[in-house]
């Protein structure tokens, strides 16, 4: 199914401040507001790749939740798929939110243990309507764009490798041609070998659906796999962004610098293997 | 990785979990053979009986010259103090207290399970009642209950059965509660509320879901439980009537005489610890079973 | 010169329900004096299972074959593990997490003079004067680091603390099992800093266990390449990433991202199995291009190629 050309915006913050309620003190009596996100904006249109880079404490899952509706900025605004979420009650939020694909960090904790495979793809698919035969339909087809077996349909997580639950989750993610993908670590627990067969699926799927991808890892190296522009999210604050090459080639902020300069391993040259060159 | 993996299979497959304890465990065998055989007398029960009418309380004509006979070749548990059967009492009893502890078990697992789901679920308010209410209910003793129940609405199985699951349930519901906290925070119902998944099914496809097999478990064990506590309600005359066939009652019949006829109140007595042994065991081999690092360390020490 | 470390043909395995799956298999090799040994695997390759049976952590259940040698003196030979004398006095370890090998419930002093104590029988006063010291030469102020619990250091300072605690036995051989998964790329840089002047300050022999092959590359003169148990190639590190002769060593270069250069990444379909039964034939035979009859049927055995490169693998 194609989409018309998808120049519209898929995610756009604007200056949003966003933090959590902590408990303090015996009981609870008081809570202490801690702010993790300052002023951040961010724009992604349809059919961008974005990375939104940034380690541990930087926000990014913050922001991750404030894009999905699940947590609401204390300041700024935020616009996502053309609405402003925000301004939906919670329990419609759904409307806007299936039309995203959520792929989360740990496949351990996003399949349901007595789900099967097929039925955790299918889920997405619920709220649509469609006669049965063509929910398998793209079941099946989802299978495929992740490249499993269909057999798998039938399994229970617990018979599947690190490696192939990251596919159920990405396959489920895309079996309704989200309009946005967003994506938290998705090769952070996975082995190397296993991390270049994501990301090439990955672009893959990108590619066909033309829709908007947001990748949030801390791996810069995976991040330049897996999107043009990139914001670099640092305590909090946007410190520098844009297309991904010019900030690895010339990071101008402090911090961009050393983060770069952490990658290649600074100091005496790593051998470079010759099939690199 | 096979530890997770071995953790996730007992989520996933009831029927494997108990095959894999079959395999491995003697305490499991023994248990399901006891519960088995407790299960079929329940069944059978009022057929395998010599003296079925005895069996169901009724006083035999010939009473005086049968009562308070020794167990003997006619007789294989003996009489009781009016002169029925001892053993066709027991086995016809059978019946009674497999139906108790089944009814009792089940509403209040299916309460509990309910309430700490819910509780756990829809968090807030919702959240703060639901706990209030079963913490009320846990404080109150099932005798004081029976009691109460016994003096507004008479005797009668109804008394032992909801005193029990009136101050059952909120142990379910604790428990439920905890895991479910757990299961609440799970990426996969934060995936299925994001797709527009209606609350109601999200908690029962993904939180209760996952919730029951541990509580599950537990309540397996719990059956050997309710069931000592059926049958000393009984037993104090709070549930049933004198002459029901229950195990209870006829250990309270044969209480006035356990120095001259100690038949009366040991065998039902036997067969009480044989059940409660028998679940015990069942339950407590699947909870080990679930739980594959605590198989591993009583390796290191044993 | 008697050799740090020395294996010959080490398997270890563990028992899983009721099933014992091996985690090494036959591995051979040496690590000399003062050298810098990293093992390249990922997961399943029983590289962390290699660390723990030289470090004499591996768990009571375990079982073990072959022999393994530290300083000359057996510790591992058949079933049979002994390493009095040897763990934590000639061997010390440093786990991925701090968290983990420091005790949330000390202060960093504490734990100084817990472990010094319990070795050499040093008070308090003498074992904070150690502490001292290695503090400072893991790059930390001992003042601002001594009186305080693990959890308010942040995380590169706990890996440092970690690493000088676990100097400070007086090992010479340090066994670090992924010193920089958990932490931040910025980090992870200090730390490799900070392991490679170690090495040459304190003397140590640094062996290291990481899936990153560039890390290995940045950090030692010898890589050792594990997959599914067996040790797959062994030798010089600019041999090994310049010239690889394994095909999965080769799969393991081409496949990591390096920052700035964007070449595709190449990647054979399949994924590496996890510890199991000893199987015949070439653990890599699933996923191998280059694979031939004899990979499926017989195990190969490692061989020498150029100077002091072994490989194991048919093509050879």
């Amino acid at each position: 199914m194609s989409r018309a050309g998808s120049t519209d915006l898929a995610v756009e913050l604007r200056e949003v401040s966003a933090g959590y309620f902590v408990a303090e003190g015996l009981k609870a009596l008081r809570r202490k507001y801690v702010e993790v996100l300052r002023g951040v904006s961010l724009r992604v249109d349809g059919g961008e790749r974005v990375a939104v880079i940034g380690e541990s404490g930087s926000g990014k899952t913050t922001l991750l939740k404030v894009v999905l509706g699940l947590l609401q900025p204390m300041r700024g605004d935020v616009v996502v798929l053309g609405h402003r979420i925000y301004d939906i009650p919670e329990r419609e939020r759904w409307k806007v939110t299936r039309r995203i694909g959520y792929v989360p960090q740990d496949p351990f904790r996003a399949l349901n243990p007595r789900l099967k495979v097929a039925d955790i793809i299918t889920e997405p698919l619920s709220r649509l309507h469609l006669p049965e035969d063509e929910k398998e339909e793209r079941v099946r087809a989802a299978v495929k764009m992740v490249q499993l077996h269909e057999s798998v349909l039938n399994h229970y997580p617990s018979r599947l490798s690190g490696g192939m639950m990251q596919r159920v989750l990405i396959a489920r993610a895309v079996v309704h041609e989200p309009e946005l993908l967003l994506l938290d670590e998705p090769t952070s627990a996975l082995d190397v070998s296993t991390q270049a067969q994501v990301i090439n699926l990955l672009n893959g799927i990108q590619e066909r659906l033309k829709c908007a991808m947001v990748t949030v890892t801390h791996d810069l190296a995976v991040a330049q796999y897996l999107a043009d522009r990139a914001v670099i999210l640092y305590k909090g604050v946007v410190v520098e962004e844009g297309p991904l090459d010019e900030i690895v080639r010339n990071p101008k902020s402090e911090h961009a610098r050393v983060l770069v300069a952490s990658y290649t391993l600074g100091v005496s040259n790593p051998p470079i293997p010759a099939s690199f060159v | 990785m096979s530890a997770i993996r071995a953790r996730f299979n007992s989520a996933a497959g009831f029927l494997d979990l108990a095959k894999r304890a079959w395999k491995k465990s003697a305490r499991f065998r023994a248990g399901t053979l006891l519960v088995g055989i407790m299960v079929s007398i329940a069944v059978l029960g009022p057929h395998l009986a010599p003296y079925p009418l005895d069996g169901w309380g009724v006083v035999p004509r010939n009473a005086a010259e049968r009562a308070g006979k020794p167990p003997c070749p006619e007789f294989p548990f003996g009489t009781d103090s009016l002169g029925r059967d001892v053993l066709s009492r027991v086995l016809v009893g059978a019946r009674l207290a497999l139906v108790q502890i089944a009814l009792v078990v089940s509403v209040s697992l299916a309460l509990g399970l309910l309430v700490g789901a819910c509780a756990a679920y829809y968090k807030g308010p919702v959240e703060a009642l639901l706990n209030y209410v079963s913490e009320i209910f846990l404080a109150l003793p099932a005798m004081v209950i029976a009691l109460a129940l016994r003096l507004a609405l008479g005797q009668g199985l109804h008394v032992v059965v909801v005193s029990l699951i009136l101050s059952w349930w909120p142990w379910y519901a604790r428990s439920s509660y905890v895991y479910a906290r757990a299961v609440v925070e799970m990426e996969y119902v934060l995936l299925a509320r994001l797709a527009g998944v209606p609350g109601r099914t999200v908690l029962f496809r993904h939180v209760l879901a996952n919730v029951l097999p541990p509580v599950l478990v537990q309540a397996i064990t719990d059956l050997g439980s309710v069931l000592l506590e059926a049958s000393a309600i009984n037993f104090l005359g709070l549930g049933l009537p004198p002459d029901a066939p229950d195990w209870g009652i006829i250990v309270q019949n044969g209480f006035r005489y356990i120095v001259s006829m100690p038949w009366i109140s040991m065998f039902p007595g036997v067969f009480i610890l044989a059940t409660a042994l028998g679940f015990s065991l069942v339950g407590d081999s699947l909870r080990e079973e679930m739980d594959p690092k605590m198989r591993r360390r009583w390796k290191l020490w044993f | 010169m008697v050799l740090a470390v020395e294996a010959k043909r080490l398997s270890v395995g563990y028992e899983e329900l009721e099933e014992l799956l091996w985690a090494v298999r036959e591995a051979s090799f040496e690590v000399g004096e003062g050298e810098a040994f990293c093992i390249v695997g990922e997961s399943g390759s029983g590289k962390s299972t290699v660390a723990s049976a030289i470090a004499g952590i591996l768990p009571p259940h375990a079982v073990t074959d072959g022999e393994l040698r530290i300083w000359g003196k057996l510790v591992v030979k058949g079933n049979e593990r002994s390493y009095e004398g040897v763990r934590g006095r000639l061997v010390t370890y440093v786990p991925q997490s701090p968290g983990a090998s420091l005790n949330p419930y000390l202060e960093i002093g504490d734990q100084f003079y817990h472990v010094l104590n319990n070795l050499y029988g040093l008070n308090r006063r003498e074992a904070l004067e150690k502490a001292r010291a290695y503090l400072k030469m893991a790059g930390l102020e001992p003042d601002a680091v001594l009186d305080r619990y693990p959890h308010e250091l942040s995380g590169g300072m706990q890996q440092r603390a970690a690493i000088a605690l676990s100097l400070s036995t007086g090992a010479k051989i340090l066994v670090a099992d992924e010193p920089t998964s958990s932490l931040d790329a910025h980090l992870r840089l200090q730390i490799v800093e900070l392991l490679k002047r170690l090495r040459v300050e304190a003397g140590l022999t640094l062996i290291f266990i990481t899936h990153d092959m560039l890390l290995a590359g940045a950090l030692s003169e010898r890589i050792a390449v594990m997959y599914a148990g067996y040790l797959v190639e062994l030798g010089p590190a600019r041999e090994v990433l310049r010239k690889p002769l394994h095909p999965y060593t080769s799969m393991l270069i081409e496949s990591v991202p390096v920052l700035g250069i964007k070449r595709p990444l190449k990647t054979y379909a399949g994924e590496p199995p996890g510890p199991g039964k000893l199987g015949k034939g070439c653990p890599f035979y699933d996923r191998c291009p280059f694979r031939l009859g004899v990979c499926a049927a017989e195990t190969p055995p490692a061989k020498e190629v150029g100077e002091s490169h072994h490989v194991a693998c048919w093509l050879y």
